[in-house]
């Protein structure tokens, strides 16, 4: 059966890769995957009270501001794979790559030995417990940043089992930014076994730039900082240190930043670079033209008053092949599937951003799009 | 335009909306100070459940608050649950963004039954006060 071309697409007229979703992974679910003594300090935290994403010692975020009734209502969890597959289904989403919620502030942990003993834990719990081709969840790899060593061995481990398809790399609290040549490792097996490596931030008040945010009362100044500000600092190092020059085959993701900000790094980067052409001495090309082969997950996705201006901005950086769709579900910015799907694109472009150029990405066993 | 029966307005607390469906839609049931308020279950931003959130109130700083914080609205504010917009639950109107609003549709009271007109957009659904 055919579809009327003329109608416009809906839902399930296209085939959905969602690229990023959240399992939520309370400590006590973590424990019986974690090493000792590791395992005393989960037991421990698992007993005690838990808020949402906000567990000393665990998930940290020095959450500074007065509570108010009947906000943070976004405050859902998705605690098992059944429970993200009913979601992703009402949701009309064929594809979920997995992140983590708690751990998503990992790379804040100054004791190393306990971060990468998390970041195995996560990785064999998911393994266990999520990822299932069968039930279109897939595995992002955590690469603990603390120890990148531990990190390209989790990488080479999971990355020769095909429900895992990416490498996730944290970006709160991290210190130094991605860019830093002590996260070569991690680069060279993400390459070596073929996963994109996605950057994914989250909100925290935390010393490192740009998270020390200390001084800032409100969230609505704070959260772009977490994410996009963040994002861009790290593309920055990234470009300036010529990840992408050692690293040719490896394809970088940008997750929970949109797209509106890319412009504006490729075109301060490339001034840069033609005025400071030292500080980058890796390049063979303007930065630019790096920038422009990376990927960019639409959530939150941008709602211009003109919503033919965001097509505009996509093409600003030849992004029609490079921007791919996000929700961030269940998080309480979560963008709808429909919100993007609605956007004044032509069914083409509809179709690589909800799913085509992500099925390529993470090669993705799916031989035949939704008709 | 079909009038579809809610339930005894006596069973309509504030905060806690009667729904009731006709084909697709679903409509909402408020009660307020002075009667009751219908709307749509679908918020214009992203579509979500709004009527399904919490009924509370907000924040504001103005200068009739001195530009201190101030908590106004209690039990007028109506937010949705996906994206915590906030809707003036008497008038429908997206706070701090007017133009946007939600579906409403006029309320009648008779003999203690609630009832809903679809039909044209309802600028204002004035019914009268709960019998």
């Amino acid at each position: 059966m055919t579809r009327d071309s003329r109608k416009p697409l809906g839902l399930d007229d296209v085939f959905i890769v969602d690229c990023d979703v959240h399992a939520n992974e309370p400590p006590e679910a973590l424990a019986p995957y974690i090493d000792m003594p590791w395992r005393r300090s989960l037991e421990l935290l698992g007993r005690g009270p838990q808020r949402y994403l906000d567990i000393p010692g665990y998930a940290p975020i020095l959450n500074l501001d007065p509570p108010f009734p009947d906000r943070g209502l976004g405050n859902r969890t998705v605690t098992t794979a059944r429970q993200m597959r009913d979601d992703l289904d009402e949701l009309s989403i064929n594809v979920g790559i997995l992140f983590p919620d708690n751990l998503l502030k990992i790379a804040v942990f100054p004791h190393v030995d306990y971060a990468a003993a998390l970041g195995r834990a996560y990785n064999a719990w998911l393994a266990d417990a999520w990822v299932s081709r069968e039930e279109g969840l897939y595995g992002a790899v955590l690469a603990v940043p603390q120890d990148p060593k531990n990190a390209a061995d989790q990488i080479r481990t999971y990355g020769a089992d095909d429900r895992f398809v990416a490498v996730y790399l944290p970006v709160a609290g991290l210190r130094p930014l991605w860019g830093d040549r002590m996260y070569d490792p991690i680069y060279e097996a993400a390459e070596e076994m073929g996963l994109p490596v996605m950057l994914h931030s989250v909100g925290i008040i935390h010393p490192h730039f740009p998270f020390n945010l200390e001084h800032v009362e409100s969230r609505i100044v704070r959260h772009p900082i977490n994410h996009e500000f963040a994002l861009m600092a790290n593309l920055f190092t990234m470009i300036a240190n010529g990840v992408p020059v050692r690293y040719p085959d490896l394809d970088i993701v940008f997750t929970e930043g949109g797209v509106s900000w890319v412009p504006f790094c490729m075109w301060r980067m490339d001034k840069e670079y033609a005025e400071i052409p030292t500080g980058a001495p890796y390049l063979e090309r303007p930065p630019s033209e790096y920038i422009k082969e990376m990927y960019f997950c639409t959530q939150p996705i941008e709602e211009p008053a003109r919503s033919r201006d965001l097509l505009t901005m996509i093409d600003l950086f030849d992004g029609r092949d490079k921007v791919i769709f996000a929700s961030d579900w269940p998080h309480h910015d979560f963008d709808h599937p429909r919100t993007v799907l609605n956007m004044p694109f032509d069914a083409d472009l509809k179709r690589n951003i909800m799913g085509e150029t992500a099925r390529r990405l993470f090669k993705l066993p799916i031989p035949v799009p939704v008709a | 335009m079909p009038r579809i029966r809610v339930g005894p307005a006596d069973e309509i607390q504030p905060g806690q909306p009667a729904f009731v469906k006709h084909g697709d839609i679903e409509i909402a049931v408020f009660r307020v100070d002075d009667g009751f308020r219908a709307y749509r279950n679908r918020c214009p931003h992203q579509q979500g459940p709004v009527c399904t959130g919490p009924v509370s109130g907000t924040l504001v700083a103005t200068a009739d608050t001195d530009w201190r914080l101030a908590w106004v609205l209690e039990g007028r504010v109506l937010i949705c649950p996906w994206h915590s917009m906030e809707f003036d639950l008497d008038t429908g109107r997206r706070l701090r963004a007017q133009s946007e609003r939600l579906r409403a549709y006029p309320v009648e009271v008779r003999e203690g039954e609630v009832f809903v007109q679809l039909g044209p957009r309802s600028a204002r659904p004035v019914t009268p006060s709960p019998a």
